[in-house]
């Protein structure tokens, strides 16, 4: 390669260039057509770093599903703009031209749900000339105001995400995104103003004739005010601006559905014209918006090759599946969820939120809000220090053991604590991945601790006056006993994503269950563990201090969290030993392909909990003699969905005023006795056919029995 | 178009990638079939590195399905990965595709990997069950992977290892109520 470089610099007509940066950019023509005139037709070169990345990143020029570079309609801005593509005023005609800007308005919020969803800004927002220009439309108020408003929507909303992401910079990034939120909001205050004034200019009869496009445009003003000041509202910190966000959110929800109702008006002038596209259209009125060409920024989505985007249409029609504004109803409830939300000091709290609020599916607009609440400056809510929020969950006083705070251990829990907060406000794809990989890390750090705590509570036991230090390994060792509960706590959540996420086949439930057997018994075990040292410290404070009023809502929340733990044990091992028995019976198919066995699947869906030693024995082998024996008839089978049942009606007499627990206890409860059902009529005859399904709850399957 | 094809399963022909005259072949085959435009050069990464892994199915002359994989070392293993599998519509339920894929993954067994990998888009069912049916399994769901914002599921096959007896410590046997007590006589 080095001599053909010699060869080539000579002849080259055009001096390389250095860009500064160590690199040298140099004309490629000469080596083309050295490289051109020894090779035959079809023959390539392989370079060593010629890599599949490389393969798949050339492109042929001018295929057009390739070369972002092809000229398709206009070269550039300028020229789309100098034909006439994005004029300005729209129409000298002004209700033609009213109705444009609706289109218009229309189709970029329809651009920036898209966005939000995950393509390139390039191709939805930035696909407006009157975006992309914004100085051209200054003389148009009202287009002006509301193209700015976007631009600084993104801005702001960038910024909000971003930061979401990092971990270093946090402070520095945080106050940018605040500031853009905030410019962001007085751009909306400003378009507010340009509608209310050209209303007050607009006379009586203008006024009449044209109210339906008015209140469309008002709307829309309303809208994105207080959408603004609702995100505006959220980046306070310390969750100050909640209950105000929560304002703004319930206008915003009015205002989107008024904005639907003005369009009816709107879009049956379009039917009546006969060009009824509303099904696939980005705008109300199911018209074209002007001023758009998703092609003139293609170039910037390098170095992907350039595909066609299909935007999201503007609002549900027939067979549409999703909305640009279904996105935004759903995405003002997930904010409003976040906004409710009462930011207790108490990490069980935190952690049933987030799963709970993870269940519909939430985007990543919201999914960062929410990250951005719960952890602001290395604490929770910017507020509580993890130290603080794991004292509480075991009832353990830290005030007076001012040096726990500089351990070294608890500094490092922090640090593990935030990085699990963030990964649970991530899409649940990458939450498991994640949730996966850390689950190695924590179990590194339990060992040490572990390691160090023994030696510190060897110490103690001497009888003699505790101290401070003695005081300080006690908690120690209680935050030790925690830590385990939160491993097991982790390596559940990874293994019920699996079914979230549809990864798990029927033929794998069994080796499933088994797992979420041992993980749920022993996350059970140590959560009973704590309510023991909860009770003790409280009963040790009652006894020295007459007049102290024990948490007894909180003693009682977390007993009942322990036995709807105990509850799900029993129906993991009860849908374990069952799916066994029909696999050994042969009423089920076994997971055997030609190249491997079920260990290898096992290894696969199970090697991150295996590192982490959870459980510290091998699993498989365990998982096989334990399963091996199973058989219809064998009583334990019922014992354990009878058990489930039972703690079930005891857990919805707890749960009576959470709903959403309730639901889902009333769940488990169905999928209990409608399992004894199914193996009492498969007993009775083995004919039958079996299979498991999500029905009643979407972790736990009930057995549906069919007769063919 | 989409109308079954009549024919006998010993009228296929599978043959071995056999020089560039099949490189039209495998690409008309891709294109139609397949959500992601290749360029030639990823045709030919393929191809050239590992013929022995890419294999053809005809029928009365005809081109009909094709498999196209690599292999190579990933985080100090050795794995083989399935990157284009087709076989036109007409052809397809009648196992086709699993005689293709057996192939590859017979030779990369042969060649000493230790796991063979691919992609899948959720919402493919026929890929995901014939895969399962050979033993892959969904190893993790990657959001948004497609530029079409659908996501995938990374499958994967693991070969069985020499089985190596572990050592169990007294610490690690297992305490008693994680087996599942015999049934009764």
């Amino acid at each position: 390669m080095q001599s053909v470089r010699e060869e080539e610099s000579s002849s080259i007509d055009q001096e390389p260039r250095s860009c500064g940066d160590n690199s040298v950019w140099a004309h490629v023509s000469p080596l083309l057509s050295a490289a051109c005139s020894d090779l035959n037709e079809c023959e390539l070169i392989h370079g060593d770093n010629f890599n599949l990345f490389a393969a798949m990143s050339a492109l042929e020029i001018m295929d057009p599903k390739m070369d972002s570079g092809m000229v398709s309609t206009f070269y550039s801005i300028d020229e789309a703009i100098e034909s006439g593509f994005a004029p300005v005023p729209i129409s000298s005609d002004r209700t033609v031209d009213v109705q444009c800007i609706i289109d218009i308005m229309d189709h970029l919020l329809a651009c920036e749900a898209t966005w939000h969803m995950g393509h390139s800004l390039a191709q939805t927002v930035f696909s407006c000339i009157y975006v992309l220009r914004p100085e051209r439309t200054s003389s148009h108020a009202l287009l002006h105001s509301f193209c700015r408003v976007i631009r600084a929507t993104c801005r702001a909303l960038v910024s909000v995400v971003s930061d979401a992401r990092t971990n270093e910079l946090r402070a520095c990034k945080a106050t940018s995104s605040k500031r853009r939120v905030f410019e962001a909001r007085r751009k909306a205050n400003d378009f507010v103003f340009v509608v209310c004034r050209m209303m007050q200019n607009w006379n009586l009869y203008k006024l009449i004739r044209n109210w339906k496009r008015a209140f469309a445009k008002l709307c829309y003003a309303g809208y994105v005010f207080h959408f603004l000041h609702a995100l505006n509202c959220m980046r306070r910190p310390q969750g100050r601006g909640l209950e105000l966000a929560r304002k703004h959110i319930a206008y915003c929800i009015a205002e989107l559905e008024s904005v639907l109702s003005s369009v009816e008006f709107l879009s049956l002038e379009t039917v009546e014209n006969g060009k009824n596209e509303m099904e696939e259209s980005t705008t109300g009125s199911g018209r074209h918006p002007i001023g758009f060409d998703p092609n003139l920024n293609k170039r910037l989505s390098a170095p992907t090759p350039p595909r066609a985007i299909k935007l999201l249409s503007w609002k549900k029609v027939g067979t549409s599946k999703f909305s640009a504004i279904d996105y935004y109803v759903k995405l003002l409830h997930n904010l409003d969820q976040i906004c409710a939300f009462k930011l207790e000091p108490d990490l069980d709290a935190v952690l049933q939120f987030v799963v709970q609020f993870q269940k519909s599916r939430p985007d990543l607009v919201a999914r960062a809000h929410l990250q951005l609440l719960l952890v602001q400056d290395g604490k929770l809510y910017g507020r509580d220090t993890f130290l603080t929020i794991c004292a509480r969950s075991l009832a353990l006083d830290v005030t007076k053991n001012h040096g726990l705070h500089l351990n070294e251990y608890i500094l490092q829990l922090n640090q593990l604590m935030i990085n699990l907060l963030k990964i649970l406000c991530a899409n649940t794809p990458w939450q498991r991945r994640k949730l996966g990989k850390i689950l190695n890390d924590w179990s590194i750090f339990n060992v040490q601790m572990g390691i160090t705590v023994g030696h510190m509570m060897q110490q103690v036991t001497t009888p003699r006056t505790p101290k401070n230090g003695d005081k300080s390994a006690l908690i120690l060792n209680h935050i030790y006993g925690w830590l385990e509960e939160q491993i097991h706590w982790v390596a559940l959540r990874f293994l019920v994503l699996g079914f979230d996420l549809k990864l798990y086949s029927p033929s794998e439930y069994c080796m499933v269950y088994w797992y979420m057997y041992i993980i749920l018994w022993k996350l059970a075990e140590k959560a009973h563990f704590r309510v023991l040292i909860i009770v003790h410290t409280e009963e040790q404070k009652a006894k020295k201090k007459e007049d102290y009023s024990r948490d007894m809502a909180r003693e009682d929340r977390i007993s009942l969290w322990v036995l709807l733990l105990k509850c799900q044990t029993s129906l993991a091992q009860g849908l374990t030993v069952m799916i066994a028995a029909l696999r050994n019976e042969g009423m089920c198919l076994k997971s055997q392909g030609p190249f491997n066995t079920e260990n290898e699947k096992f290894v696969q869906h199970f090697g991150l909990l295996q590192k982490a030693s959870l459980p510290k024995y091998d699993a498989y082998e365990s998982f096989s003699e334990s399963t091996c024996h199973a058989r219809l008839d064998y009583l334990p089978v019922y014992e354990c969905f009878r058990d489930a049942q039972k703690m079930a009606k005891e857990i919805k007499v707890g749960y009576a005023n959470d709903p959403d627990k309730l639901a889902e206890v009333v769940g488990l409860e169905q999928v209990a006795e409608h399992n004894i059902i199914a193996v009492n009529l498969l007993c009775q005859d083995r004919c039958l056919k079996v299979s498991f399904e999500f029905i009643h709850h979407p972790h736990f399957a009930t057995a549906v029995v069919r007769r063919s | 178009m989409g109308d079954k094809e009549e024919f006998d399963e010993g009228e296929i022909e599978y043959t071995s990638y056999a020089g560039e005259h099949h490189l039209p072949l495998i690409m008309s085959l891709v294109d139609q079939e397949l959500s992601e435009p290749y360029s030639i050069f990823t045709y030919r990464y393929f191809v050239y590195l590992w013929p022995q892994l890419c294999f053809l199915a005809f029928h009365k002359g005809k081109c009909i399905g094709t498999v196209v994989c690599k292999m190579g070392e990933h985080r100090q293993s050795y794995r083989g990965y399935i990157a284009m599998l087709v076989v036109i519509k007409p052809y397809r339920g009648r196992g086709l595709a699993t005689e293709l894929v057996t192939r590859s993954i017979k030779v990369m067994m042969e060649s000493g990997c230790e796991e063979v990998t691919l992609e899948a888009e959720v919402s493919n069912k026929g890929a995901l069950a014939l895969y399962g049916r050979l033993g892959f399994i969904k190893a993790k769901r990657l959001h948004h992977y497609y530029l079409n914002g659908m996501d995938a599921f990374r499958l994967k096959l693991l070969f069985p290892r020499p089985h190596v007896p572990q050592m169990v410590s007294e610490e690690q046997t297992k305490p008693e109520h994680e087996i599942f007590p015999r049934p009764r006589d």
